[in-house]
């Protein structure tokens, strides 16, 4: 491939519609505005825009070229100020390959390169290319030899690998996120309603067409709400469906998605920390996710800070799941606790917000002072099960930690990983002889992601010091 | 962890700090005049100007006055063979520690402040943190930055 290729040419057509999706903006305004005036204006300048786009779209298209030549992906593009940029295959960190449904129909693929560099979009994007081009190219620049490259394949056999079951997606999607929203929503709306019927509601017959109308309204919300949910087991399944993981050699490779299909691979030395999420609708029936921070790379629109692993499973599946594709993260029980004296902190943290809420509901709209008063509630069992679930667990060479925003969060951390160490106390904890530690690890697009123990024995902060210190004990 | 580092940084740091505050200041003082000006000229409440002109006493004598010197003295570092150890903060006490062979670079600056005192800050990178030692003289500063830059050197781990 060392001669310079231009892409498959259904890039022209994806970059109108992109070109067109953009702008459209633009030509709801020319519409409205010029409407009045006259219409054939808005259709002048309708036309010429779109003739814009479209010559725009040919351009980019023809001026872009790729090639591999001395151990590097060059590209050339640009219409106007033409540039180079070259990739070095061993600076490469993955290659991904996505499909949409428009690429599936023209049999394409779309190639993403990215290297360790900051930064929020891929290093080189490579909009359309054939199935064929597009596996070849990456095979190319894998920095593995060509028979290793066949080795691989007939290792696929024996390689770890899982696939997520019909039934772990339907799981998945009836206890992702939104249904919590969701939950609250409902909730919030049911006991409203009830304040909103009269007390005599059932004795008067005038009232009992109003009420009739009210049921009709209860029913609409909840049909409302059972029709979002049911959006949402959609939305998992479209994006999870078929979600395998393999590993292979030192990669970790996920294939998955329904209408767009992803390929993703994740060099096993750029993962940085691998746990697993228990949310508040997935930990009482025992599911969660497993997640990894991955260094580098960018970060897909939608997608959380923390790469997917594997989007369900049984928690006492977790651990012989992490044992078969992550060895060196064997996960451990966690045996630290926080002394009882935490717990007042962890209450006020949570607390204070919906304190304030309180006093400012109180004063705005004392009609609805029930809602602070739940959110105080709720904040100070939040804050009960915050302080409960923090610990962690040392060894020789790694940390696991375990801790709750709203989910409840295990991460396995490498001694090696962990960037920089902070003991951070302020003059009450002090008092107390408590401290709160900070770890912070490479995280994506170039930014650390932090990870805290708050208030715990101060002894135990400084036995994770001398844990992490390159000097030994002091 | 239980020992602070030894080494503090350089006493023209409070001066400083303390123009610095100074130079804040002056705008809550510009702010208190102006309210004086308006009472005198449209008759703005005289309370409001006079609350305005406590806290700007208050802030003055705290970040002026006070905050630098306890900054000074909280402020410690200490590099070893194969970490740097620093300290900071008045109320809430920061210790952090930095491996050397996860320093990624290490560079030396200057504000204008800082220049009058011939002081520089040293500030560190990983590849997940930035810290910073403040306001130590220029000799200092430059021997700190070359000493971590080449202990840093000696090991490097790929990402």
């Amino acid at each position: 491939m060392s001669k310079p290729e231009r892409l498959h040419p259904a890039t022209i057509v994806f970059n109108i519609i992109k070109g067109i999706r953009d702008s459209i903006f633009i030509i709801i305004i020319a519409i409205a505005g010029l409407m009045d005036v006259n219409i054939w204006y808005a259709v002048l300048g309708i036309t010429i825009l779109i003739l814009l786009i479209v010559l725009m779209s040919y351009l980019s298209w023809s001026r872009f070229t790729y090639y591999v030549e001395e151990e590097e992906l060059r590209l050339e593009y640009g219409i106007f100020i033409r540039k180079k940029r070259f990739i070095a295959k061993n600076r490469i960190q993955s290659i991904d390959l996505t499909q949409n449904i428009l690429h599936r129909i023209f049999k394409l693929v779309k190639v993403e390169i990215e290297t360790a560099g900051t930064g929020a979009d891929a290093e080189a994007s490579l909009n359309a290319v054939t199935l064929l081009k597009g596996e070849a190219l990456r095979a190319q620049l894998k920095s593995q030899s060509i028979n290793k490259e066949e080795s691989v394949e007939e290792e696929t056999i024996s390689d770890p690998t899982q696939t997520i079951t019909s039934k772990g997606i339907l799981i998945a999607g009836a206890t992702s996120g939104s249904v919590g929203v969701l939950i609250a929503i409902a909730a919030g709306a049911i006991s409203e309603l009830e304040r909103f019927i009269p007390e005599d509601f059932f004795n008067n017959a005038y009232q009992w067409v109003i009420g009739l109308g009210l049921l009709i309204i209860i029913f609409m919300i909840i049909g409302g709400l059972i029709l979002l949910w049911l959006i949402g087991i959609i939305g998992t399944v479209i994006r999870y469906w078929n979600f395998t993981i393999t590993k292979i050699g030192e990669d970790i490779v996920i294939t998955r998605g329904l209408l767009e299909k992803k390929h993703l691979t994740i060099p096993l030395r750029r993962i940085q920390s691998i746990g697993y999420v228990e949310s508040i609708i997935r930990q009482p029936l025992g599911y969660s996710t497993v997640i990894a921070e991955v260094a580098g790379g960018s970060n897909e629109s939608g997608e959380e800070f923390s790469t997917v692993i594997f989007p369900i499973m049984k928690t006492d599946e977790v651990s012989s799941f992490i044992r078969k594709f992550f060895p060196d993260y064997q996960m451990e029980e966690i045996d630290y606790k926080l002394p009882k004296r935490a717990l007042k902190y962890y209450i006020t943290r949570m607390l204070l917000p919906s304190l304030i809420a309180f006093i400012a509901v109180i004063i705005i709209v004392p009609y609805f002072t029930w809602i602070p008063i739940l959110l105080i509630v709720l904040s100070i069992l939040l804050g009960i099960m915050q302080y409960r679930d923090t610990g962690f667990t040392l060894e020789d060479s790694k940390v696991t930690i375990r801790y709750r925003f709203l989910s409840r969060v295990t991460m396995v951390i490498e001694h090696k990983r962990i960037q920089a160490f902070n003991k951070k106390q302020h003059f009450l904890h002090r008092r107390e002889f408590l401290a709160t530690i900070k770890l912070s690890i490479i995280g994506k697009m170039g930014l650390g992601k932090h990870f805290h123990i708050k208030e715990m024995e101060e002894k135990e902060a400084n036995k994770l010091a001398d844990w992490y210190s390159y000097r030994g004990e002091d | 962890m239980r020992k602070p580092p030894i080494h503090l940084i350089s006493k023209d740091a409070i001066k400083a700090w303390q123009i610095t505050a100074i130079l804040y200041e002056a705008i809550a003082w510009i702010l208190t005049v102006i309210g004086f000006v308006l009472h005198i000229v449209i008759d703005f409440p005289l309370w409001i100007v006079l609350i305005v002109l406590g806290i700007t006493l208050i802030s003055t004598y705290i970040t002026v006055f006070l905050l630098p010197k306890l900054r000074w003295k909280r402020w410690r570092y200490e590099v070893f063979e194969q970490e740097i150890y620093i300290q900071h903060g008045i109320l809430i006490v920061n210790r952090t520690l930095i491996p050397m062979i996860r320093v990624q670079h290490v560079e030396t600056k200057q504000g204008p402040i800082l220049k009058k005192f011939d002081l520089a800050t040293v500030s560190i990178s990983t590849a997940a943190t930035t810290h910073e030692i403040p306001a130590l003289s220029n000799e200092v500063a430059s021997d700190l930055r070359d000493k971590i830059s080449a202990l840093a050197k000696v090991d490097e781990d790929d990402v």
